[in-house]
């Protein structure tokens, strides 16, 4: 597959948020966990996108070569998860945090990163990108489209939230409800989008 | 006189959309809602009680990464035990299985561990903590059997190796949008609503 397809299919395809659910909480502005990536509020957009392609590109990468090169040949692979959780997470961490102890752009997408770690989004998309025979470039660029992917979908379901705000919907409906219907219509649009088309544009690498 | 009321546990999934990322995408039938549900209630109490139980052996500073690891061992275990009973429902929910140490249900449980105020688990603690599962297994099946029977037409329970038994087969064109993610989304918001009105009609606070 090439880098445009693969970019294409984990943007719009395969979109992290609206085809399998990662993230859906703070994406959905319910429950009483931080909204992350500032989505909630929308503060820092060119943050919260770096911070979300860096973290998952990072992620995928370093997953990718413990999975290829440690955990396979060992016949380990199906640990992946376990190991990512024990190896790569605390170096993760440490880097948003040695990022976020800095100064401007830098420190702001630190501290996104640094909420975002530990939670379905980031660990959904390592594991598909590791899981889906792609090559470490390949893994990476997956990672950070995916990344891109959702931070799409979930700035177009807050503009869609204060759209929603401002109207007259029913009590039981406002909220959480309506988001959770405005994804859905949103992820029925993406399902219009042919994945096969999608992953062979640009043809092969 | 002040009238007595039963102790009441919002429902984790329909009030605080709690673990909603594999219950919108891979939870399209009975099999696969009571897959996830028993799974979330598995990590999640056995988070609860080998958190508490280590208090003292683990320094404050490394319980996060230790109960993330816990989390991931006892998610992974799980998703074994599912291979073994049956392999084409481990291949349904793929990479869902292992996710449950990253569900809200988990990282839910370990916040509550892990805050600084936070007692070691007593019986009061992890009796919350299960009921707070079984309603999160309840609703994870009902879901799952309401994109089944709308969905797919049929209603089954599964079986070891691979069988099912079939409950219901309806003759009826069913709702494929039911087993996308897009169902998944659309049906929740049409439960989270429901489930408002029920307990706005209960006299309960809309969460």
């Amino acid at each position: 597959m090439s880098y445009l397809g693969i970019i294409a299919s984990s943007v719009l395809a395969s979109n992290a948020l609206l085809s399998y659910g990662f993230g859906a909480i703070p994406a959905i502005g319910a429950g009483s966990f931080r909204a992350a990536a500032g989505i909630r509020d929308g503060r820092s957009s060119l943050a919260s996108a770096l911070a979300l392609a860096c973290i998952n590109s990072a992620a995928a990468a370093v997953l990718w070569c413990v999975r290829g090169l440690v955990l396979f040949p060992l016949g380990l692979a199906g640990l992946d998860i376990f190991f990512f959780a024990l190896i790569v997470v605390p170096p993760l961490k440490a880097l948003a945090r040695a990022a976020r102890s800095g100064s401007g752009i830098p420190a702001a997408v630190g501290a996104e990163a640094d909420e975002l770690i530990v939670g379905s989004l980031v660990f959904g998309i390592a594991l598909v990108a590791a899981r889906g025979g792609y090559g470490l470039g390949e893994a990476a660029a997956a990672g950070a489209a995916s990344g891109l992917g959702y931070w799409m979908a979930s700035s177009l379901l807050r503009r869609i939230r204060e759209r929603l705000e401002l109207s007259d919907l029913p009590d039981a409906f406002k909220g959480a409800p309506s988001m959770l219907i405005s994804a859905g219509l949103m992820s029925m649009a993406l399902l219009g989008v042919d994945s096969a088309l999608v992953r062979n544009l640009g043809g092969s690498p | 006189m002040t009238e007595e009321r039963a102790p009441f546990v919002p429902n984790p999934l329909l009030a605080g959309l709690i673990g909603i990322c594999p219950i919108v995408a891979a939870d399209r039938s009975l099999p696969e809602g009571l897959a996830l549900g028993i799974g979330a209630a598995f990590c999640s109490l056995l988070l609860g009680i080998l958190s508490s139980a280590s208090r003292g052996l683990v320094p404050d500073r490394l319980r996060p990464l230790f109960s993330l690891t816990l989390a991931t061992a006892a998610a992974l275990l799980y998703s074994f035990g599912v291979r073994a009973y049956s392999p084409a429902l481990a291949d349904g929910l793929g990479i869902y299985l292992p996710l449950l140490a990253v569900s809200a249900t988990s990282l839910h449980t370990i916040k509550r561990g892990s805050s600084p105020g936070s007692r070691p688990a007593g019986g009061e603690r992890l009796a919350s903590i299960a009921m707070e599962a079984a309603v999160f297994l309840a609703a994870a099946a009902v879901i799952g059997g309401i994109r089944e029977i709308l969905g797919q037409g049929s209603l089954t329970i599964p079986l070891p190796r691979d069988g099912e038994l079939r409950l219901a087969d309806l003759s009826f064109r069913p709702i494929g949008l039911l087993s996308a993610s897009a169902g998944g989304f659309i049906l929740l918001g049409f439960l989270a609503a429901a489930y408002r009105i029920i307990l706005r009609k209960a006299g309960r606070r809309i969460p």
